[in-house]
């Protein structure tokens, strides 16, 4: 991948699917960030005569079944989910990302260990996993975070060190070491740079897998805990009451999925972008 | 090819390993007192009760010692006994495993089998617009949250067909019938996203093939195009398709978790499910330590697949 | 989105033809073996276990008490005491002595049959510290057991103790050979009632089937029960208007609310003996001042609880159930029940609290999570800041064991007579204070009404009790849920009890 590859406005352009996916999770992003200063209703406000009402001018979306505003708790649940997935995404590309890139390049009994043990955490499934260390630390968004952060940390690891071996036998590198070069130096200015692409199309395919786990997660009660607006959890307490007011259930639904669905179609047109091969069959 | 097998039995041993250990500690590191925590549910407790009970699980040995002989045992096939009732954990195990594995295969067998036809399709359609539709419905297909398509769906079919049986199991050699019947809506609400990810792999795979050189010379010479087609192109598709299929393995274990709770399936997801609700330790344990050695199993045999289809792993 | 409904539609279809074609065959294949008469009925949840004397949880109790196990005398639909096993019972006049004579030809499921000798060997198993069952209190007061006979057994107290013979209608009377057995029965139960176990698979169903050998001839109707256990609220929903269950015990308001408009299933329902309740902690402060109690009644606005955590099924409540017709007092007598924002500042004040940061621990159940949340709002309106917890059930447990709560949002199950629920609950050191509320002057009252026996001198301080629980007492009583059951339109002759046992199974009969 040359340097012509990197991201600019105008190729960004010429990609519509991208562009639309960008937009998507900007827009939710922004949504998310700015919430309290956008004007939406106090996503606490209980308001008793005004439960399980159908969308309507006061309400776009509804109300849920404590007469709370169901646009508001969505986005304030938007907060929640980017939240807590967002820094378990981000633990879990530190220090998993960390690991996989110091065990390409220094392999030997260093990378056998760590790929060990990054074997026995990929080896459960990762809803049961999650289950397990919320067993552990107790349910909550926090719990659900530290679980996502834990199940991703050994995906991260191999990723970086599959891309970082290749990387860490390429000239430059082998080059780099011959002349006597810093392995701070090596791994910062030529093996990291180098893995971004593969970094970012990973992180937001993960981050869409991440939403749907925190949102099963609460949805199996483990997760986030009232009163704190969540998409998972709204949908969980919504279906509870699907016959008699189907709209939470229905709009967190969608939310959740928009939400995953944006990440998801991000990654995935950026590898396209990235991956030269895949992009011609494009054309 | 010895040596890569031994090398991968080697892992093997290791992962089992340290998944077991991995296993046996996650109750030790419950905070507070596990023991009082398990007894909780009853008011009244004594001291007396409290080291019966960890006498009984055998938590006032040495810490060495409770792994060695659990793991022995669970070698031998024995689990200890369920808290509450008492019974054999095996027993309890191997009477949910049947839906899941059931449901999983199933699942498999749907996503797996459809993705091809769908993904040959999907590469026939090309052009801008047709390419577009696919990637945002495959990827619509993956995101949907597996336990909201699957009340909706109970929901609907309950609307419109009221009277027909969707719930709970029957075993198939009771009445095969009503056992798939039963099965229809899990294995369409865990079987989408696979499909969904499967079939976008057959497509590129198919892409790639159909611009090839020697598809190109084939069609050249008369030959008979579709065939020569799909022959390279799901060659070509076998190796991630295999991946895809064991790592899949995992997702849908851990999605029947949520998949049983919704369709009231007796199987190891509830009950691991269940077991925590009633801090049912042992039960716990061996249920995620059966869990999680299905899937390393399923992926030691795709590794091993790689090695009968592809030469060039055979060299390495 | 365009593409995610066109997308649904075929599919859809498809499973439309699917699941015509399947149901066809599969009722042309198996009309003729299917059994009509076993009742389907689903819970939330398994059982923990289904020893009689050990389980105190609806899903265990719901199973057995009253369908496998009977006790010497029986509650009955409108809560008053008739006889069970024993056909009749004397009492003597210093009411220290209770004679039951048993019926001759009872059997138990195994075969062997009933004498007091069996009877004799269940009390004690009640009793004794090493099976350490929750039911012990309901029995310590009975000092003497001593079989006279075959036939008749000699109950004796050292004081008179009122609500004996209710609290014997809890205690299942099992085989004499289970005295010290404390393993057995939580697996296998064996007793007398009308339906015997006959098999249990973990996480799917429990099977009991017909005793034919049961005391009373022509009955049960039914072939057999099978207890299903489906977590999912939605899916029994579904179930039950499928024709999957017939029976739904103990159903939440939000499901009941639904089933109702549902042509093919009747609700029923009737006053739960349990309720929602507010817990506070008289060991720490601002809470050990009973004017900050009395302020938190006051911001309480029980009617909007009810409309919003439980959809409108329920009543206000105090001290007791109103199921207990003859013991509880109108809500309406209590001041502090009608909400005074501003007399509620007042009082705070007056207490000297000013700011105050309290946290509420919350039993882990929709009703409870959303009962704790409109209490957080009510609160913050009298400047009192709520912090909920919410905790798994286990640790929910321990720390409400350990007392370590602020407050608490909980539900408590109801007994059919007043000292029962309020001697262990608020005597100082009761066996489930957990509040450390202690005052001299209830505690009085609580040991008076246990040795009265005249009913209108017992009600007389049983008022008093309840007047000064209601607003400063450490439970804020919420509400009275409705208990509903969801009655498919196969099941004919099912009447609901409010206190959840499903007794009346044994004239239940089937139509296609």
């Amino acid at each position: 991948m040359s340097s012509s590859e990197r991201f600019s406005i105008t190729s960004l352009i010429s990609q519509p699917l991208l562009t639309f996916a960008l937009l998507l999770v900007v827009v939710q992003v922004l949504l998310a960030l700015f919430a309290p200063w956008l004007g939406f209703q106090d996503p606490f406000q209980q308001v008793m005569v005004q439960r399980m009402k159908a969308p309507n001018a006061l309400n776009w979306l509804g109300t849920d079944h404590l007469g709370r505003d169901v646009m508001a708790r969505i986005v304030y649940g938007y907060r929640t989910s980017l939240l807590t997935c967002g820094i378990a995404v981000l633990v879990a590309l530190v220090v998993g990302g960390t690991l996989g890139m110091l065990s390409a390049f220094y392999k030997g009994w260093f990378d056998r260990i760590v790929m060990r043990i990054m074997d026995v955490f990929f080896a459960f499934p990762i809803m049961l996993l999650a289950i397990g260390v919320i067993a552990i630390i107790g349910p909550g968004i926090w719990g659900a975070s530290l679980a996502i952060a834990i199940v991703y940390i050994p995906i991260f690891a191999r990723l970086m060190r599959g891309s970082a071996l290749v990387i860490c036998e390429s000239e430059y590198v082998l080059g780099a070491r011959a002349i006597g070069a810093r392995d701070t130096r090596i791994l910062f200015t030529h093996i990291l740079p180098n893995l971004m692409s593969v970094v970012l199309v990973q992180t937001s395919l993960l981050l869409s897998a991440a939403v749907l786990v925190e949102a099963s997660l609460s949805f199996l009660g483990l997760g986030a805990q009232p009163p704190v607006p969540s998409l998972g959890l709204a949908l969980a307490e919504g279906r509870n009451f699907l016959l008699l007011s189907p709209w939470p259930a229905i709009f967190s639904g969608f939310a959740i999925l928009f939400l995953a669905f944006g990440f998801n179609l991000l990654g995935d047109a950026a590898r396209d972008k990235m991956d030269p091969r895949l992009r011609e069959n494009q054309t | 090819m010895t040596a890569y097998i031994l090398k991968r039995l080697v892992d093997l041993g290791i992962v089992l390993l340290g998944m077991s250990l991995l296993v046996f500690m996650m109750i030790r590191l419950i905070p507070g007192d596990a023991v009082a925590i398990m007894l909780g549910a009853n008011t009244e407790i004594t001291d007396a009760g409290l080291h019966e009970l960890r006498a009984r699980l055998g938590l006032d040995q040495p810490i060495l010692l409770q792994y060695w002989n659990w793991i022995t045992n669970a070698l031998r096939g024995d689990f200890g006994t369920s808290i509450w009732t008492g019974r054999p954990v095996a027993t309890e195990i191997t009477a949910n495993l049947w839906p899941t594995l059931e449901l999983t295969f199933l699942s498999v067998l749907v996503g797996g089998c459809l993705s091809i036809p769908l993904g040959c399709f999907m590469a026939t359609r090309r052009g801008s617009l047709s390419e577009v539709l696919t990637r945002l419905v495959t990827i619509t297909g993956l995101t949907i949250p597996s336990f909201w398509l699957g009340i909706v769906c109970l929901f609907l079919v309950a609307k419109y067909f009221p009277g027909v049986s969707l719930l709970g199991y029957v075993p198939f050699s009771e009445n095969p019938i009503e056992n798939l019947q039963k099965m229809i809506l899990p294995v369409i609400a865990l079987s989408l996203p696979m499909l969904a990810n499967l079939s976008r792999l057959v497509r590129s795979a198919m892409l790639d093939a159909l611009n090839q050189d020697y598809t190109r010379t084939a069609k050249a010479k008369g030959a008979n195009q579709r065939r020569v087609t799909y022959k390279h192109a799901l060659r070509n598709a076998l190796i991630p398709f295999i991946t895809s299929l064991g790592v899949s393995t995992g997702y849908l274990l851990g999605g029947s978790i949520v998949i049983e709770q919704v369709f009231a399936i007796p199987g190891l997801g509830r009950l691991v499910l269940g077991a925590i609700a009633e801090r049912n330790y042992p039960l716990v344990q061996a249920t995620i330590l059966v869990l999680a050695t299905g899937f390393v199993l399923v992926n030691f045999i795709v590794d091993l697949l790689y090695l009968a289809i592809d030469p060039r792993v055979r060299e390495q | 989105m365009q593409d995610g409904i066109t997308r649904l539609k075929t599919p859809l279809n498809c499973v439309k033809v699917a699941f015509v074609a399947m149901t066809t065959i599969a009722s042309v294949t198996f009309a003729g073996s299917l059994q009509a008469a076993t009742l389907e009925v689903a819970i939330d949840s398994s059982p923990a276990g289904l020893d009689p004397h050990l389980i105190t949880a609806f899903n265990s109790v719901v199973i057995v008490q009253s369908t496998v196990y009977e006790g010497l005398t029986a509650v009955q639909q409108d809560l008053s005491i008739g006889p069970g096993l024993a056909e009749s019972w004397t009492v003597s006049d210093d009411s220290l002595t209770y004679e039951f004579t048993l019926p001759e030809g009872t059997s138990f499921h195994d075969g062997s049959s009933l004498d007091s000798e069996d009877v004799a060997a269940s009390l004690r198993r009640v009793q004794n510290a090493d099976i350490a069952s929750p039911l012990a209190s309901r029995v310590s007061p009975i000092t003497g057991i001593e079989v006279v006979d075959a036939q008749t057994i000699k109950l004796s107290l050292d004081e008179p103790f009122a609500a004996i013979l209710s609290s014997l209608a809890s205690i299942a009377i099992v085989p004499a050979e289970m005295e010290t057995d404390k393993e057995s029965l939580q697996q296998t139960p064996v007793g007398t009632g009308p339906f015997k176990f006959d098999s249990w698979k973990p996480n799917s169903h429990i099977s009991l089937t017909k005793f034919d050998e049961y005391r009373v001839d022509g009955l049960p109707k039914l072939d057999g029960v099978n207890v299903n256990f489906v977590p999912e609220s939605a899916t029994r929903q579904v179930g039950i208007g499928g024709g999957d269950y017939h029976l739904l015990p103990g159903i939440d308001p939000a499901t009941a609310l639904q089933l109702e408009a549902n042509p093919s299933v009747t609700v029923q329902q009737t006053q739960d003996v349990s309720y929602t309740l507010l817990g506070m902690n008289t060991s720490r402060a601002p809470l050990d001042n009973a004017k900050t109690r009395q302020a938190i009644n006051m911001l309480l606005d029980r009617n909007e609880i009810i409309a919003g955590a439980l959809f409108g099924a329920g009543v206000p409540a105090g001290p007791l159930s109103p199921a207990l017709a003859t013991w509880a007092l109108d809500t309406a007598e209590y001041s502090c029940y009608q909400r005074d924002v501003e007399g509620a500042k007042a009082l705070l004040k007056d207490a000297g609290v000013e700011d105050a940061k309290i946290s509420i621990l919350v039993l882990p159940r929709q009703d409870a999570k959303d009962i704790a949340q409109v209490i957080q709002q009510q609160l913050s309106d009298g400047g009192i800041e709520v912090e909920l917890l919410n905790k798994e059930i286990g640790e929910f447990v321990q720390d409400w064991k350990n007392s370590e709560f602020d407050m608490f949002v909980s539900a408590n199950g109801g007994s059919p007579d007043p000292d029962e629920y309020f001697y262990r609950t608020f005597r100082t050191d009761g066996s489930t204070n957990v509040f450390k509320f202690s005052d001299s002057e209830i505690d009085g009252w609580l040991d008076e009404g246990r040795q009265l026996t005249d009913p209108a001198a017992r009600k007389a301080v049983y008022d008093q009790v309840q007047r000064k629980l209601a607003c400063e007492g450490p439970i804020a009583h919420l509400a009275y849920g409705n208990l509903s059951t969801a009655v498919s339109d196969k099941v004919s002759g099912f009447e609901i009890y409010s206190n959840g046992r499903l007794s009346s199974l044994l004239n239940v009969t089937m139509t296609d």
